[in-house]
């Protein structure tokens, strides 16, 4: 460019210092574009740059309804409403807005939490629904705003709490199936890293912007029958209301497959406020958690030990005494008189602890329980049956229950003489309703099950669970008929007048004696009944096992009394709920 | 007679006439603007979309469509290209003789201003920042605004070159009583308006610069100008410390790149998101409509911030580019005032010199971090109208007087040691001298 600035004008003074000026900005420029580059680039990005978690929805829980899956545990999107004290200038309009629109679930204290004008974060609302989060902005309050957070939901209430389990306030799951299977139903937060504007609002600029997608937790379907459930439940709370128990268990089971039809324990609690439970007992599944010994209910098993091993027949007989010495130990019949030579029916029918001894006697040397006896027994009810081994039945807490080994020193003749008729041995309701589904379906053994399957995200499909461990042949099926005839005959013989007449029903009634501190009380007994119900072998066989557990402290309940009505009130209800055809 | 106006200069040592023909304007200054509008159009319609969210999101509205501020900077860009043709074909002797007029009419409008805004607080009329106490606009509705302290400004331009010239013949360009008194009384009341009125630094600045401008070009001495300098300074710096938010922007700029992490002041902000803005574009950008910067983060991104959006999305080539624009337009206005002969044409080109250059270098001096804020636009690139239909019209004013200039400088002739000498030299004196 020729300027023609004539050398000493004042111009070309000022082009000087302007070229002067104008190279400076440029060696600046430079600096701050070329040499700080790195620098600046970290910093924007730093500042840009935002990682945004995409929640993966928590799976939903489903129950049956008689075939159908129906949500028994859904999520709901709540907001929490706070406020900074510092931006507020009035504080009530803010307390009346909020006070008239989230009503109960506005905080008490609203004027002193605004008060606190040093904090910049105040809650003042929780649980707020969608419509009163919006009603709530529409009063563009300054300085109030939302978080958005999803909570469980209970459609069904208090049903099936235990089995349920909640999901705690640091999102993660507790107790039940919640508990058990939380990393399934919480799924994997995807992902979002974008360059991000001021506002927090992602932008499609940038070239390290990743995106993984949430991947949702499972649906997860129960294989709880809701109404069974529901009826299980009632049958309980008013049998127990009848006799003034305490605490009380109910499982219901599918013989054919092991499947849990419900499970329910009294007390309960609410899980949707599971906060303002005080007893954290009420949060326990006793079905699976809470050891004991079942009593005459394990004679079942004991007779099926010694049909399949082939030591007694149905009609077999034995010398009752109503005692029996084992060992230094004497053992007596609860109920006397039937002395004589009887069938093992009859010692069915009635109980007798004797008979059973001497079941145990045969599978040893005819007159005492021997090492052999023991490795037979143990390995029936242990081995086979699963006693006191964990079913892995998906839910929390499940607890395993001890079967004494006879290697073990305590595992003597004394031991498995009390074992056969159900004492000396600590199992849950989960185990013994395996066990005995075992022994009436045929002699399969099915491992307990809660899960169904994994309903898929649109509610159309269930993606059915891998069948779990099965055992086939743990009796035989000429064994499990004759015992399945036999628990029959028990109930019929004094207790099936109630059942509802054209179906094949059984059970056997349990009242155990309970340890405290070592020794066996008599203050303090449980009520147990254990049976079955459905058709007779031709046409089906059993459909499904009922386990009864009522208990009180200080109190003596019996099966009989106290646990066998609850089971023939969900039996026959049952019976009518499964539509089964009755015969003749 | 129409094309060829006499003049009277003088060239080398001898006094004579000199006939100056009018001639083809200096077509470069509109090479030069043309491309800094074009450029700031092309800024515009690069993040306009992102400003228009920003601003959206803020008012909860969907009023700014995503060309929204490059249709607006389209209108702005017409308004000033109209000013610019106005002021190169308006006769400027028009312009010279209603200079005092245009003057009045910039200190009534600061005036009718004051008034308006900081006594009757008439919202509808003024616009007020800084809580209502820098008044600096006049609302027109749906036209905009104005800012009056731009009038005040051209009429200070063309007023002084006057007087300024005038003082020249007179040889009296130095005498204290006679021109600097007189010129500081007039300085001082402009200045008491824009700086202390209005709180307007970087307008009043601009306007220093165009007195500075002329008082070097017309040739006032060293030892007076730098005894303007020293009270410039002086009352620089008493206008900083009598101001808080100035007292701030200065302490943020001292506290340098350590303040990257520290503080939370306005301006300290401002300039780091100015510095991260450029620094990140690096060699040549992050493209157009790729700025993120302009999305919320950098604050007046369209208005005063433009030239670092402009390095975020050119990077260095590109502000190197608009920086070497610059400085052309800039050396085209000194080569103009420096060849013309006539003393008016020659201070008013000076002035249209100091304020181009008064504007870019405070600008980009803040954006880069090297002096501290002073909030002023980016002249022919920032968005907005009035600065840019301002500086369109005095550009235009120096390019109507480029018509007027000879080949060759008028250096000597601003060697004024003896200029008294030849007062009385005039126009109808030599006039018929060359006519044959």
């Amino acid at each position: 460019m020729q300027l023609d600035l004539a050398k000493g004008s004042r111009p070309r003074t000022l082009a000087i210092l302007v070229l002067i000026i104008m190279a400076v900005f440029v060696v600046r420029l430079f600096y701050l574009q070329i040499i700080r580059n790195d620098f600046y680039m970290s910093a924007a990005k730093q500042e840009q740059q935002r990682q945004f978690v995409l929640p993966a929805a928590r799976g939903e829980i489903y129950a049956m309804d008689a075939g159908k899956p129906v949500k028994i545990v859904m999520n709901e999107t709540v907001y929490t409403v706070f406020a900074d004290p510092k931006i507020i200038k009035e504080s009530q309009p803010v307390i009346d807005v909020i006070q008239r629109i989230a009503g109960g679930n506005a905080r008490a204290n609203l004027d002193k939490l605004l008060a606190k004008k040093e904090s910049r974060y105040q809650i003042l609302a929780t649980k707020v629904s969608l419509k009163q989060a919006e009603m709530i902005k529409d009063e563009n309050l300054s300085g109030v705003g939302f978080q958005r957070e999803t909570q469980r939901v209970y459609p069904e209430g208090q049903l099936a709490a235990q089995a349920l389990g909640f999901v705690d306030f640091e999102k993660k799951g507790q107790y039940g199936i919640e508990g058990a299977q939380n990393e399934r139903l919480t799924g994997k937060d995807g992902l979002l890293q974008t360059v991000a504007d001021v506002r927090d609002v992602p932008l499609t600029i940038g070239k390290d912007n990743i995106h993984t997608p949430a991947d949702n937790g499972d649906n997860i379907v129960m294989t709880i029958d809701r109404n069974i459930q529901s009826h299980a439940e009632s049958a309980l709370a008013e049998g127990m209301k009848r006799s003034g128990a305490t605490n009380g268990s109910v499982m219901v089971m599918d013989p054919q497959t092991g499947k849990v039809l419900a499970m329910a324990n009294l007390p309960t609690y609410d899980p949707s406020k599971y906060g303002q439970v005080l007893d954290a007992a009420a949060f326990n599944n006793a079905t699976i958690s809470a050891p004991f010994e079942p009593g005459s209910d394990i004679k079942t098993l004991t007779l099926a030990i010694g049909l399949d091993k082939g030591v007694v027949e149905p009609d077999s007989t034995y010398n009752n005494t109503d005692f029996i010495k084992v060992e230094d130990r004497t053992i007596s019949n609860a109920t006397k008189g039937q002395t004589g030579t009887i069938t093992y029916q009859r010692a069915l029918n009635y109980s007798l602890n004797t008979g059973f001894v001497t079941i145990a006697q045969k599978l040893g040397n005819g007159s005492s329980i021997t090492r052999g006896a023991r490795d037979t027994m143990y390995d029936y009810f242990h081995n086979k049956f699963g006693l006191g081994v964990l079913t892995d039945i998906e839910l929390a807490g499940e607890a395993q229950g001890t079967i004494v080994p006879p290697t073990d020193q305590d595992g003597g003749a004394v031991r498995y003489s009390n074992m056969s008729f159900g004492q000396g041995m600590d199992v849950t309701m989960v185990q013994v309703c395996a066990a005995f589904s075992t022994i009436i379906n045929g002699g399969t053994y099915y491992s307990p099950t809660i899960v169904e399957g994994v309903m898929s995200d649109d509610g159309s499909k269930i993606e059915v669970a891998p069948a779990k461990e099965s055992r086939q042949n743990v009796i035989s099926s000429s064994a499990s008929d004759k015992v399945r005839a036999m628990i029959h005959e028990a109930r019929s013989t004094f207790y099936s007048s109630n059942d509802t007449a054209g179906y094949y029903t059984g059970g056997k009634t349990g009242t155990s004696q309970t340890l405290r501190d070592g020794k066996y009380i008599d203050s303090e007994t449980v009520g147990t009944y254990l049976g079955f119900g459905g058709n007779d072998s031709s046409s089906g066989g059993p459909k499904y096992v009922i386990m009864v557990q009522v208990s009180g402290k200080n109190m003596n309940l019996t099966g009989s009394v106290d646990a066998l009505p609850i089971f023939t009130d969900i039996s026959n209800w049952t019976l009518d709920y499964m539509k089964l055809q009755p015969k003749g | 007679m129409q094309n060829t106006r006499r003049l009277v200069g003088k060239v080398g040592n001898n006094v004579r006439a000199v006939v100056v023909r009018r001639h083809r304007p200096d077509y470069q200054i509109v090479l030069y603007m043309g491309l800094l509008m074009l450029l700031g159009l092309v800024i515009m319609y690069a993040i306009g979309p992102q400003r228009a969210n920003v601003l959206n999101n803020s008012y909860g509205t969907d009023f700014y469509t995503s060309t929204y501020f490059f249709m607006k900077q389209g209108v702005s860009l017409l308004f000033a290209i109209a000013a610019f043709v106005i002021m190169a074909t308006l006769p400027y002797s028009f312009i010279r003789q209603n200079a005092l007029k245009i003057l009045f009419v910039g200190l009534g409008a600061c005036l009718l201003l004051f008034v308006a805004g900081n006594i009757l607080h008439m919202d509808t009329i003024a616009k007020c920042e800084l809580g209502g106490t820098a008044c600096r606009w006049f609302n027109l509705g749906p036209l905009g605004s104005i800012q009056p302290a731009e009038i005040l400004k051209f009429g200070l331009l063309v007023y002084v070159a006057g007087f300024l010239g005038m003082r020249i013949k007179q040889g009296l360009v130095n005498d204290r009583d006679k021109t600097l008194i007189p010129l500081g009384a007039l300085i001082g009341l402009a200045t008491l308006f824009i700086i202390v009125i209005q709180k307007d630094m970087g307008t009043g600045l601009a306007m220093l610069a165009i007195m500075a401008s002329m008082l070097m070009v017309g040739g006032v001495s060293k030892k007076v100008g730098a005894m303007l300098i020293v009270v410039g300074v002086v009352a620089g710096l008493l206008f900083v410390v009598t101001s808080p938010h100035r007292v701030e922007r200065v302490t943020t700029f001292l506290a340098g790149d350590n303040s990257m992490t520290s503080g939370d002041a306005d301006a300290n902000y401002h300039i780091n998101h100015a510095k991260i803005a450029i620094g990140s574009g690096g060699l040549d950008g992050v493209g157009i409509g790729n700025s993120v910067q302009a999305t919320g983060y950098l604050p007046e991104a369209i208005n005063d911030s433009v030239f670092a959006i402009m390095g975020e999305t050119f990077g260095f080539i590109g502000l190197t580019i608009i920086l070497l624009i610059f400085t052309a337009l800039l050396l085209r206005l000194l080569r103009i005032t420096d060849h013309l002969p006539d003393l008016w044409m020659k201070l008013a080109v000076a002035g249209v010199f100091g304020w181009l250059a008064s504007h870019v270098i405070l600008n980009v001096a803040a954006m880069i971090g090297v002096v501290p804020l002073t909030g002023v636009t980016l002249p022919l690139l920032s968005f907005g109208g009035t600065s840019m239909i301002f500086i369109a019209g005095a550009l235009g004013l120096a390019f109507q007087l480029s018509r007027y200039t000879i080949h060759e400088s008028t250096h000597k002739e601003t060697n004024y040691e003896n200029i008294g000498s030849r007062r009385g030299v005039g126009r109808t004196r030599y006039a018929g001298t060359r006519r044959n």
